[in-house]
């Protein structure tokens, strides 16, 4: 198999694995605020776990652990690996 | 006293961090809690003495950034900025360093003397962190001290480098961002050297380029062709970076975050699972996380109630002499009454708070102290969301399980004032301990179990519904659940203590006066001989539509005052605790369910009051009371049927 690498949204990586940021679509609010988190284009993130029917998301990034809503995650566009 | 041995200090760092711990360590029984003026934002205060010296000591609120996204940012932001104080203690989460180290470039950036407390270093040595503390010493040129709050250890430290470094002059030499925003920085600095300004050139050029319109104002007025400068600056870093120039700054600082971590941090990873990383993928997991959820909150009612009404019988016991006692010894005449029914207000507020509402706070802030909390945030978002709030409400509701009056106060953890004004709204209707004696106490002991569990079902549907419908008609976008997920960690008891004592305190400071003073109006009604007139005046609701003996409609007035009054006044004019002598089943079932949703009592709308304002407290009682006799009135006519 290739290396293919696919961009989605971060809603749709499988818990356990691991994406980097490409771009977040959200307002510029958003987008900073996630940036004073830590979440910039670039970043490597690992999701967790997610809970059933359309709930949040738990990642680890920089070491350390971060909820976001589903609505957020959906606006960060990462590419898996 | 003398100015030199004078020092104050603020705390400073992202929730999660330890900042409570330190203060509470710092600053002991010497506390001062207020709110900041004009806002109903905690603002805690206390002093230390030490070494000759009298260190006042500042908390300020925990935030993730000092960028102005929320009210607790801003006045951060501002106090440090205008009030200059000697030192700012950043307190760090040694096991986030990254994420915390943004926050301490922002501080820096205001140019303000910096020590930074790298805290919990123990915890970051058990998961295989390890920190070289002298390098990132050199690096932001501030003093580094490894600390571990929660032990106390370190903060000795903190304040021997505070007095050894007093009245000396700091220089300041803060982390540079890359070449290409430091260009843009130095050309505006340039020219707003020429112009006087309260803040640091740096400090000023950043801000402009974040496009901040506090710092665009003031720099207005004085030269205004600097904006030029700098509005030209920032469309040429947006054209090449694609974003708005305030995201490219703020990317540039968590870069320089990632950057400075990767130079100090060494990760030795366990090949193991770690015990916490267990306990976190069971308590959030799809099937199990609620499993365990439900145990845990349920053991929690469980201990809360049993011990309550053990507690609240005690007590019972004890007061139950001290009304003839009164009348005996202080007659009776209509003042000697009005004075006992201050009294009993009085002892009332002491059989709530201290059988329920303490032992249901220590609880609470045990399994926040652990880091479980977050996790029943996690759980809930999703259902939360589909009332127009986020997962984190769901701890208002918790509270206001115990206690309504805690659980509208717990409503400040939410981002917008939507969302505040949303879940107070929802907590109100969420059935009390006060409540739940009614319940079960009525329903629950005469009509049969399975009918009190009902009622809460019942709530539990109300508050849905009501959630789905208030976040359709209060405008506003819903505020997306940002949460840091704790790591587990070893309560400490003492600050479970400080937490619950704070909690407590409020508690007695905002309901006391209010249930005092209504408790002796309502009395004094009674007194004049008005209840008999009230209640008939009542009657076409509480006889006709409601079905209910005509006493209830003093009952329900009284239980303004505390829901439980209403159980309590009914065994007192009926003469009889056996109630299923004087009402029938289905006669229970309607007045209990009148009694959970008809109002919130006296204290939690003086909460409302303090928070939202007279308008919208008044709103709530009025279309709760309405609502109430609506659905107990339904209520009624469905149970002709089964009854």
């Amino acid at each position: 198999m290739n290396n293919i690498t696919v961009q989605t949204s971060l809603i749709d990586i499988e818990d356990g694995a691991t994406a980097i940021i490409i771009s977040i679509t959200g307002g510029k609010m958003i987008t900073k605020r996630l940036a004073d988190l830590g979440l910039k284009s670039g970043t490597q993130i690992k999701v967790i776990r997610r809970t059933w029917f359309s709930g949040p998301v738990q990642i680890e990034v920089c070491g350390s652990r971060l909820v976001l809503g589903r609505g957020l995650a959906s606006k960060i566009i990462v590419e898996s690996k | 006293m003398n100015d030199e041995k004078k020092i104050n200090i603020v705390l400073a760092g992202q929730g999660n961090a330890g900042k409570s711990a330190v203060f509470n360590y710092l600053t002991g029984l010497h506390q001062h809690i207020g709110n900041w003026a004009g806002k109903t934002i905690e603002k805690r205060e206390g002093t230390l003495f030490f070494d000759g010296y009298t260190i006042d000591v500042l908390d300020l609120p925990g935030i993730y950034s000092l960028t102005t996204y929320s009210v607790e940012e801003v006045i951060a932001r501002e106090y440090i900025i205008h009030q200059h104080p000697d030192f700012v203690i950043n307190i760090i989460d040694s096991t986030n360093l990254e994420r915390n180290l943004i926050f301490t470039l922002q501080l820096l950036e205001l140019e303000c003397p910096v020590i930074i407390a790298l805290n919990m270093i123990d915890l970051a040595k058990k998961k295989g962190i390890t920190i070289d503390f002298q390098k990132l010493q050199s690096l932001l040129n501030a003093p580094v001290v490894p600390t571990i709050a929660s032990h106390g250890s370190g903060l000795t430290d903190i304040i021997n480098k505070v007095i050894e470094l007093k009245g000396k002059k700091s220089h300041h030499s803060i982390p540079k961002f890359g070449k290409e925003i430091e260009n843009c920085i130095s050309q505006l600095s340039l020219l707003l050297h020429d112009i006087n300004l309260q803040n640091p050139e740096r400090l000023v050029a950043i801000k402009l380029l974040e496009k901040d319109n506090d710092t665009i104002k003031s720099v207005q007025g004085k030269n205004p062709e600097i904006l030029e400068k700098a509005k030209q600056l920032c469309e040429n870093l947006e054209e090449i970076h694609g974003h708005d120039s305030s995201v490219v700054i703020a990317d540039e600082r968590s870069h320089l975050a990632s950057q400075i971590t990767r130079e100090i941090i060494k990760i030795t990873p366990h090949r193991k699972l770690s015990l916490n990383e267990r306990l976190d993928a069971i308590t959030t997991h799809k099937l199990t996380g609620y499993l365990v959820m439900i145990l845990i909150l349920g053991g929690m009612f469980l201990t809360v109630f049993s011990f309550g009404n053990w507690l609240s019988g005690w007590f019972d016991t004890i007061f139950k002499d001290w009304h003839s006692w009164w009348n005996n010894n202080i007659g009776i005449t209509f003042f000697a009454a009005l004075g006992w029914s201050a009294i009993e207000s009085v002892l009332a507020l002491v059989q709530i708070a201290l059988p329920y509402i303490l032992p249901f706070y220590i609880i609470l802030y045990l399994l926040e102290d652990w880091g479980y909390i977050s996790r029943i945030s996690f759980l809930m978002d999703n259902l939360m969301h589909k009332m127009g709030i986020h997962g984190k409400g769901c701890i208002s509701f918790i509270i206001g399980f115990g206690c309504n009056v805690p659980g509208c106060l717990s409503c400040r953890i939410m981002e917008s004032k939507r969302e505040r004004f949303i879940t107070a709204v929802l907590v109100t209707l969420v059935p009390c301990s006060a409540v739940s004696v009614i319940v079960f106490g009525l329903v629950g002991k005469y009509v049969g179990l399975v009918w009190a569990l009902g009622l809460y079902l019942l709530a539990m549907i109300v508050i849905f519904i009501a959630g789905k419908i208030s976040s359709r008609f209060l405008l506003g976008e819903p505020v997306e659940l940002i949460m840091p997920m704790p790591d587990y960690k070893t309560p400490q008891l003492k600050t479970i203590i400080y937490q619950t004592w704070d909690a407590l305190k409020e508690f007695i400071y905002i309901a006391a006066p209010i249930v005092v003073i209504s408790g002796v109006i309502i009395q004094a009604i009674n007194l004049a001989g008005w209840m008999p007139a009230i209640s008939s005046f009542l009657s076409p609701v509480t006889v006709t539509w409601l079905g209910l003996p005509a006493i209830t409609g003093i009952l329900l007035i009284f239980g303004i005052l505390r829901k439980e009054l209403i159980l309590v006044m009914l065994a007192a004019y009926l003469g009889t605790a056996n109630f299923s002598d004087v009402l029938s089943s289905q006669q229970m079932i309607t007045l209990a369910v009148v009694s959970m949703f008809y109002i919130p009592c006296v204290a939690t709308i003086s909460v409302l009051w303090k928070e939202y304002g007279w308008k919208k407290a008044m709103a709530i009682c009025i279309l709760e009371i309405l609502f109430a006799l609506l659905l107990a009135g339904i209520v009624k006519r469905i149970l002709d049927f089964v009854f």
